[in-house]
């Protein structure tokens, strides 16, 4: 990550329960860790420390929304609010979108990794019918409708978290 | 796109009518070191019981009580699950039936729901609808860290910690799509911090400036510190009844309508819908709006507005027969936790029409006194001083409007700001500027309690029942 300093927290600790990725948050110490699942998630997270953005889509012909060919929905959900019925996977290549909302953080409460102050950004994605959630690696002034591409902390620099995906201007 | 079927757009429908017949609260602090929790309940309690002119004793009246409802935002705040027991015990409640209600920071218009449906359904015919928070055990920024677990763990709550940067992105594209000056904001929390003047409950008043605002700290661009309301501790507390024992016990009981919304906790998470219409609106009116929209690739409620305010405001307004809220209210108690949110409240509960929300405020509508035309304002809002000036002790909150609005349709503002003995309780001197608030002889008042980013609402309409 280039023009910002790393989180400050190691890597979350995960545990892999049958296809489910478990995260271990700590809260007081060892005896006080959370043991997080990632449910049927685990996939979006794995792609992330892969490189790899995944969402999720209804290609259920009879969703009275999606009639079977549904827009990505990016944080994904395993199940389609809808219909009900399991979404299917898709990788968005190359991920790029635009700043549709923004803040500049500059005070974050206890516990934030992300060193602060730091944009918070909300990303319009095409194809994507929700609106991610994220930051951005790099100074500003930014403005809404800058164009950005996703970044990710992978491979030995993933968290294992949401912080995985970033953004920086295109 | 999320289209209603009819049968969820039913208006509800109470068996039987609901009174609010007295109000109680403490005062608020950013730490209240002084009392244990349930000794602030019990304030509240005690005031209610004791202070709003009921035609029956104390003891008399709390012999009516069927059933409570308690509001709590957190338990993290409070340290401790089932606040609810230790609570209603030291109240001298037992053996009877409770429930503690959890809907952020709508939790305490949730409980004022829950409180009313327990008289509409015949289930009770006086319920106790009470408070609180303690936010003073942890400091400051790990009150942020908890705040900030009502956004998504998963994809949100890393990303801040810090609940005003997740209504920040919202002030921005708002003010963007809508070109709002941010004079306008800091307007609303000179209002509003200045009103708290008159109030001895409130937590932070103040005589400030636009300027002065707008010159301090950024907490999240762009909301400055006096734009964000602040850590709070105290309790509320409502007693609703029965159209009989409401006559019963007061000659000036105040009808209860209450409907609640809901909406996602990812802001992002919300897909485009029709606006759902007010009595007032037609789909002619919004043309321009949908044109606009379609230019910055907007949508409703998107980041601009808050949908589950419009789904309650849209049913109480049925409930309780409000044909246009700007004319047929007489005042109003938003949730200003932040400036902006309140702004972007205006269009959802139909003051404004969407997209001209800051008419409310650049018309001097929102003020008691109107400084534009010297004459009286349309329907102020937040003439307790609201969550900016006063309280958001957030279990309490939508129980403080509730009985804000209440205090004022009874004529009894005076009664309960005005009064030197009440500011001494709190260990504070009546201003000698103190300015009575008081609306003129007003019919009916709507009180609005607001989740984080809009994800549970509830509105309430009070109107004199006598």
């Amino acid at each position: 990550m280039s023009g910002s300093t790393p989180p400050v927290y190691a890597p979350a600790k995960i545990d892999q329960i049958g296809e489910a990725w478990v995260v271990q948050i700590p809260r007081f110490g060892a005896e006080g860790t959370h043991y997080h699942t990632y449910g049927l998630l685990t996939p979006h997270f794995k792609g992330l420390a892969e490189g790899r953005l995944l969402g999720t889509r209804c290609v259920e012909p009879t969703c009275p929304v999606s009639k079977g060919e549904g827009e990505l929905w990016l944080p994904p959900r395993a199940d389609c609010p809808d219909c009900h019925q399991r979404m299917t996977w898709q990788e968005i290549p190359n991920p790029t979108g635009y700043i549709y909302a923004y803040t500049y953080v500059e005070r974050g409460g206890t516990g934030l990794e992300i060193p602060c102050p730091y944009y918070q950004i909300d990303v319009k994605i095409d194809g994507v019918c929700t609106i991610v959630k994220s930051y951005l690696d790099g100074p500003g002034p930014i403005r809404i409708g800058d164009r950005v591409r996703a970044c990710f902390r992978a491979g030995a620099e993933a968290t294992h978290t949401c912080l995985d995906l970033y953004w920086q201007l295109v | 796109m999320i289209t209603f079927e009819p049968g969820n757009l039913r208006v509800p429908k109470w068996t039987r009518p609901v009174y609010m017949v007295a109000a109680g609260t403490t005062d608020y602090r950013k730490r209240y070191p002084e009392m244990k929790l349930e000794e602030l309940c019990m304030m509240a309690f005690r005031m209610l019981l004791e202070e709003n002119d009921l035609k029956r004793a104390p003891l008399d009246v709390k012999g009516l009580v069927n059933f409570a409802a308690y509001g709590e935002f957190a338990d993290h705040f409070q340290d401790q699950l089932l606040c609810e027991a230790k609570v209603h015990d030291y109240l001298g409640l037992d053996l009877l039936p409770n429930v503690g209600i959890k809907t952020g920071g709508a939790t305490g218009g949730s409980a004022m729901l829950v409180g009313a449906t327990s008289i509409a359904s015949g289930m009770s015919d006086c319920t106790l609808v009470l408070g609180w928070e303690r936010m003073d055990e942890v400091k400051t920024w790990t009150g942020n860290y908890y705040i900030a677990s009502a956004a998504c763990k998963d994809f949100e709550t890393r990303l801040a910690r810090n609940y005003a940067s997740y209504y920040a992105p919202m002030a921005r594209r708002f003010q963007e799509m809508y070109g709002v000056d941010e004079r306008v904001r800091a307007e609303i929390a000179v209002k509003n911090r200045g009103y708290a003047c008159n109030s001895p409950f409130a937590q932070q008043p103040g005589r400030h400036t636009v300027d002065e605002v707008l010159a301090g700290d950024v907490v999240s661009d762009p909301l400055r510190f006096l734009e964000c309301c602040a850590m709070s501790v105290g309790s509320a507390a409502a007693l609703l009844c029965s159209e009989e024992v409401a006559f019963a016990l007061t000659d000036r009981p105040v009808r209860l309508s209450i409907a609640g919304g809901s909406h996602t906790l990812r802001t992002g998470d919300r897909r485009p819908m029709r606006i759902p219409l007010l009595p007032h609106e037609t789909e002619e009116g919004y043309a321009w709006l949908y044109e606009e929209m379609a230019k910055h690739d907007g949508r409703w409620p998107g980041f601009e507005s808050f949908g589950a305010a419009r789904f309650a405001a849209n049913m109480v307004y049925r409930m309780a027969g409000i044909q246009n809220p700007i004319e047929d209210l007489d005042l109003v108690e938003t949730h200003d936790a932040f400036t902006i949110s309140d702004l972007q409240t205006y269009g959802d509960v139909g003051l404004t029409p969407y997209g001209r929300e800051q008419d409310y405020v650049t018309s001097g509508d929102c003020y008691l006194d109107n400084p534009r035309t010297g004459e009286r304002g349309r329907c102020p809002a937040n003439l307790s001083g609201g969550l900016l000036g006063t309280m958001h002790a957030v279990g309490a909150t939508g129980i403080f409007q509730c009985g804000e609005v209440f205090w004022q349709l009874q004529g009894n503002y005076d009664k309960f700001h005005g009064d030197q003995a009440i500011w001494r309780r709190f260990g504070k001197e009546k201003p000698a500027d103190w300015q009575s608030l008081q609306v003129k002889d007003p019919r009916r008042g709507l009180a609005i309690s607001h989740a984080g980013v809009g994800s549970h609402v509830t509105c309430a309409v009070l109107e004199r029942g006598w």
